[in-house]
């Protein structure tokens, strides 16, 4: 019994519980951090709109910078595959539409595979 | 007797209750401002955090190296604590001990206690550099491997144990090595613990220290991430104080871990079997 006590002390035990719990967060980043970004495009009317240019800004020090470009498909989807910020910015653009409003992205760890819940909405059309 | 007591007692809890309000706010505040982004000088300012999230927390890790900065800060706090409870527990036995000299050293640390270590910081750095360990975790330890007050806490610890026990344990063939590793310094936890805790705040805060040994950017400490961040982050208060307060909880959970041991006192553990 008295060769386990040390094993039930509060010096094991809570630096266990921490990297237990740091372990399990590892394992749940490293299969969910393959930078997928993925949504929808749609107009005013909730309609898909193909054809609409999504662009992903990465978030630096102070600003967010362009990084990459996406065309939406015939669904309004769209899908980044190399996001490696943990802070993103989403807008879209489409003749005739104009432009929808900045999306601001949190993710709780870099490269976070992500699905906009909500699609990226144009505005009436100009 | 009792019931005159009663509110005597109400009273200081009070109190208490007032004393530690006021100095929790502070902290409050503090972590309040991490999780959200309202400016601190808002007026009027608003009690409880509006919008709460977690987001600061994520920005600190990422925007600056902070893994490696918390990396650098938990090794050398590691060796700063190793080395204050071996040297203090060899110097405070030491110091227990008779030998000719002894008040003379004695004063002598008295003495030293007295001057601020930014007096002695550019011959230390001279020491340090002809040893070669600028810009090296032990370097970055060095000047906290030993101090004088943590030896004091074990030599008053170790005068605490009875001098009968020692004597016995030479008796049954024990060196001085092993009376302080089997007979003193584990009937004096309450000493072991001041030091871990003292040693590791002072150490986990030290800023002049590392900010003039250390060269290379991956070998800075969290207080000059601290420093470098506030310089980037002016505009973001939300997540330097969420920097502040990923600083601040190893100190506590130290501290916490610790307590116990810190808050008994030294005399009442050196006397238990």
């Amino acid at each position: 019994m008295n060769h386990t006590a040390w094993l039930r002390s509060r010096w094991v035990v809570v630096p266990g519980a921490i990297a237990i719990a740091t372990l399990l967060w590892n394992a749940y980043v490293s299969t969910h951090d393959h930078g997928i970004v993925a949504g929808r495009v749609v107009d005013a009317a909730g309609r898909p709109v193909s054809g609409a240019t999504v662009m992903l800004f990465e978030r630096g020090f102070v600003t967010h910078q362009e990084r990459e470009r996406k065309i939406s498909d015939a669904d309004g989807a769209f899908r980044f595959t190399d996001n490696r910020s943990h802070s993103i910015q989403l807008e879209a653009d489409a003749p005739g539409l104009g432009r929808t409003d900045r999306r601001i992205v949190r993710l709780w760890f870099a490269a976070q595979d992500v699905q906009l819940p909500q699609p990226l909405r144009f505005g009436a059309a100009k | 007797m009792a019931r005159r007591a009663r509110p005597l007692l109400a009273l200081r809890h009070l109190t208490l209750v007032v004393i530690a309000f006021v100095m929790l706010v502070p902290f409050y505040w503090v972590v309040k401002t991490a999780i959200t982004n309202e400016n601190i000088y808002e007026y009027p300012p608003s009690l409880l955090p509006k919008q709460p999230h977690l987001f600061n927390f994520v920005d600190v890790w990422y925007l600056i190296p902070f893994p490696r900065y918390l990396l650098n800060s938990i090794v050398v706090s590691a060796i700063a604590v190793i080395g204050n409870v071996v040297f203090n527990a060899m110097a405070g036995y030491a110091l227990t001990r008779k030998f000719p000299g002894r008040r003379a050293v004695l004063a002598l640390f008295l003495s030293c206690m007295l001057i601020p270590f930014q007096a002695t910081i550019i011959p230390a750095y001279l020491v340090t550099a002809r040893m070669g360990l600028l810009n090296t975790y032990f370097g970055l330890a060095f000047p906290m491997l030993s101090t004088i007050v943590c030896i004091f806490v074990f030599k008053a610890a170790f005068e605490a144990v009875p001098k009968s026990l020692i004597d016995a344990a030479r008796i049954d063939g024990l060196g001085e090595w092993r009376i302080i590793a089997r007979v003193l310094l584990p009937l004096s936890k309450p000493a072991i613990a001041t030091n871990v805790i003292l040693s590791f705040i002072w150490s986990w805060n030290n800023f002049l220290w590392p900010l003039l040994i250390t060269r290379d950017p991956q070998m800075q400490t969290l207080p000059l991430g601290l420093a470098r961040f506030l310089s980037y982050m002016e505009d973001t208060t939300g997540a330097l104080y969420a920097f502040a307060v990923m600083v601040l909880i190893p100190s506590v959970f130290v501290f916490l871990m610790a307590q116990k041991e810190f808050v008994r006192g030294l005399t009442s553990g050196a006397t238990k079997g």
